[in-house]
């Protein structure tokens, strides 16, 4: 970057929740409370371990009653990767090899454990989606049929912030006798989710989405669904998955989970935020209008100069970091790759707009004179990205 | 008083790691998956340095540092990673060897690989508890893959020849993986010296936290991603890095090698203190008797008691377990390796000493047991 200068963004700029929140200072202090008091091992018999399990249970029964889930339907993992692979491998390995049916939108972790079902005899279909990136609803209810015994669709798309009609295409999925995994993870902490309500077989979801601690997520699994540990030894999650249970940053999660449920929804701030973003020339919306089919915190952006054409959405999102601000060109598990997004490519959009990508995620610490900095500083960096020629050719 | 006399089960997280841990949380949040913005730099810099001290204490280089989410996690992908890509590679050696001794987190994945087409050796341990080398030796034949042996047992504390092991395996041309869960920060390791392949190690055991371990894959091996998605650590395992926890386990090794030798002379006499006193009761025996041990463990047998009500009775003063704490009360499978049945087994007790063990809590070790062999003989 050859950029040396010290600031650190402040949380007032920083805009990139999609990709990670801090940890609320709430969630820090149950942790540290449950550092001082339950730090044994859960298993462990003896008072130290009781009191480590106790708090363990009182984290479960919260994040149950938070996701309106029954308590045994909820299996702890290290995050959303390992709770999609978990939900795709594990209920996989109980089913005869078939068909995985996917949406065109999926977020990478699903597309390496459908990669991984393929090697192991299954075939994967991909739906399309629409230019707003949501799901084409016929051609997904077509292959409710055998060989499809599985589906596996993201709720709330990370890059461009469409949200499926989950509850039409699980309805649709019951019918047809086929298994629905939901990725939650852009979800969780933003809409709320009464699992027993939902026909949804698997939901995977991450604590550090919502202000909760890194390094913990979760599974919602139906009850009476077959599920293979893939982390095996230990027996811990009713043999689902294996290894000390990580009762600190459960308790970190289940804070989180409550704080978020009595957090205001961000849709409001956000749809402030919308027109102002679109008076800047150059400047318009991906994925759905604000409403019912996004994300209430999230804005995603095509970029190009006044002529119309594209901006390195990665240029601009170097720009914006100069100015002390944190936004992201798409994904942050793909911004190390190739400038297009796969995502937008998807939508529909062209090689040069699918990278001209720029994504707002806000956070409830969101404040409207936030937003003014965030628009002045956008202005200027579209002016500096088109004079320093970040031009792409279209 | 309740002396915490359960460390192998897990250890208090050390206050300077969750001083190391703090400003990570909310202060530098970004993903360090992220390239385009400083404090996503400043992330991924915090998760290099902690690389780079987990090496150093290890004996080995920054690159092999895979972040798992904990042991478990770690010998999954050890076993299952090194079986995938040797399918992939079309290697022809296709067994598996280990030690009967094993945690369950390595016995478990190697139930799995054994039906699925990796046939399982599992070597017995003779009644010290260490494994014969010429056993061993006589296992390692040519269409062995890969042998797993524990460097420190997590019930019985005894520590393998790792030495002679990895020369056998090189001899061989078998791979070596060290599940290491109980003897990374309480005993010197140096894998590169060593020769070691994979090793595994889980933060909540030196002092750390509890979500975090590591895989260290020596460079160049085959090994297939268990968790893919987002590319992170070089496609070797996806999820965004826990960069808190990250931060943590680098301080835990850190702080754990540099009180490692004072620690384990300290702890050592202790437990010699409480073993003698153990002893003196009368009908207590030492399991992994004679073998090179952790100086922080002490497992023994109370004969003539019934395990349930002399646990029930050493809970009200004493943290112990009778075995492993992942197998909640069943009967241990590394005492019946000992030729222990299963009312011995139960008899058990095993000691973990650790950072704050006292001469206090000792003397309450001995009381507490002497009491409940009283009241139960």
């Amino acid at each position: 970057m050859g950029h040396s200068g010290s600031e650190v963004p402040a949380l007032a700029s920083y805009f990139d929740t999609s990709a990670t929140t801090p940890t609320a200072t709430e969630v820090l202090e149950a942790m540290a409370l449950a550092q001082a008091t339950a730090w044994a091992n859960p298993s462990s018999l003896h008072a130290p371990g009781l009191e480590a399990a106790e708090q363990l249970e009182r984290s479960r029964l919260s994040l149950a009653e938070g996701l309106g889930c029954e308590l045994d339907e909820l299996v702890v993992t290290s995050g959303g990767t390992e709770a999609i692979h978990l939900a795709l491998l594990g209920a996989a390995a109980g089913l005869t090899p078939g068909r995985l049916v996917i949406s065109a939108v999926e977020h990478p972790a699903t597309l390496a454990a459908a990669a991984q079902l393929e090697q192991r005899g299954w075939s994967v279909q991909t739906v399309p989606v629409d230019r707003q990136g949501l799901l084409d609803f016929d051609a997904l209810a077509g292959l409710l049929v055998p060989p499809t015994r599985l589906v596996s669709v993201i709720w709330g798309q990370n890059e461009v912030g469409s949200l499926q009609p989950i509850e039409a295409i699980g309805a649709r999925c019951r019918r047809a006798g086929v298994l629905l995994h939901v990725d939650a993870v852009q979800v969780l902490g933003h809409l709320p989710i009464t699992f027993r309500q939902l026909p949804i077989d698997f939901l995977s979801g991450a604590a550090h989405k919502l202000q909760g601690p890194r390094g913990v997520g979760l599974l919602l699994v139906r009850r009476g669904l077959a599920l293979q540990a893939q982390l095996g030894g230990g027996g811990q999650e009713g043999g689902r998955r294996g290894g000390t249970e990580p009762v600190v940053l459960l308790s970190g999660f289940a804070k989180a989970l409550e704080l978020s449920c009595a957090t205001p929804s961000l849709a409001p701030l956000r749809d402030s935020l919308l027109p102002r973003l679109l008076t800047l020339p150059g400047v318009r919306l991906s994925g759905p209008p604000p409403g019912d089919s996004r994300l209430p915190h999230h804005l995603s952006l095509l970029v190009a100069s006044e002529a119309g054409l594209p901006l390195s959405g990665r240029n601009l999102v170097r720009e914006l970091s100069r100015q002390g601000f944190a936004l992201s060109s798409g994904s942050a598990c793909s911004s190390s790759g190739s400038a297009a997004s796969p995502v937008l490519r998807a939508l529909g959009y062209s090689e040069s707009d699918a990278a001209s990508g720029l994504r707002i995620s806000l956070g409830p610490w969101h404040r409207a004179a936030d937003l003014d900095a965030l628009v002045q500083a956008l202005q200027m960096a579209l002016a500096a990205s088109v004079a320093s020629d970040h031009l792409l050719t279209a | 008083m309740l002396a915490y006399l359960d460390h192998h089960a897990t250890t208090p997280c050390d206050p300077a790691v969750v001083a190391a841990m703090a400003p990570w949380w909310s202060e530098h949040c970004a993903n360090p998956a992220n390239r385009l913005y400083r404090p996503a730099l400043e992330a991924a810099a915090a998760v290099e340095r902690a690389r780079g001290q987990l090496a150093r204490v290890l004996g080995s280089s920054a690159e092999t540092v895979i972040f798992t989410s904990g042991a478990t996690e770690a010998n999954n992908l050890a076993l299952k990673g090194v079986c995938e890509a040797a399918l992939a590679a079309g290697n022809l050696r296709r067994r598996l060897v280990s030690l009967v001794s094993e945690h369950r987190a390595v016995l478990d994945p190697l139930a799995y690989l054994g039906r699925h087409g990796f046939p399982v050796s599992l070597v017995p341990i003779q009644p010290d508890g260490l494994v014969d080398l010429a056993q061993l030796e006589a296992a390692l034949g040519d269409d062995v893959l890969l042998l797993s042996v524990m460097a420190a047992n997590n019930e019985i504390g005894v520590l393998q020849p790792l030495a002679a092991i990895a020369a056998l395996c090189r001899q061989r041309g078998v791979l070596l993986h060290v599940d290491a869960a109980q003897a990374a920060g309480h005993i010197p390791l140096a894998i590169d010296e060593l020769g070691i392949d994979l090793l595994s190690l889980s933060g909540h055991k030196f002092y750390g936290p509890k979500g975090i371990g590591a895989l260290l894959v020596r460079p160049g091996l085959q090994l297939a991603a268990q968790l893919h998605g987002g590319g992170q650590q070089d496609g070797r395992r996806a999820g965004t890095l826990p960069v808190p926890l990250v931060v943590g386990l680098g301080q835990a090794l850190l702080g754990a090698e540099a009180d490692r030798e004072e620690r384990a002379g300290r702890l050592g006499t202790l437990r010699d203190q409480l073993w003698e006193g153990l002893r003196d009761l009368g009908g207590i025996e030492l399991n992994g008797d004679g073998a090179p041990r952790l100086a922080h463990n002490l497992n023994v047998t109370v004969q003539g008691v019934d395990g349930t009500r002399l646990h029930r009775l050493l809970r009200q003063r004493l943290a112990v377990s009778s075995g492993s704490a992942c197998s909640q009360g069943s009967p241990s499978h590394v005492l019946a390796a000992l030729g222990r049945s299963r009312q011995q087994a139960a008899a058990s007790i095993r000691f973990g000493l650790g950072r704050g063990s006292s001469d206090a809590e000792i003397t309450l070790a001995i009381e507490t047991v002497a009491a409940a062999v009283r009241e139960l003989r």
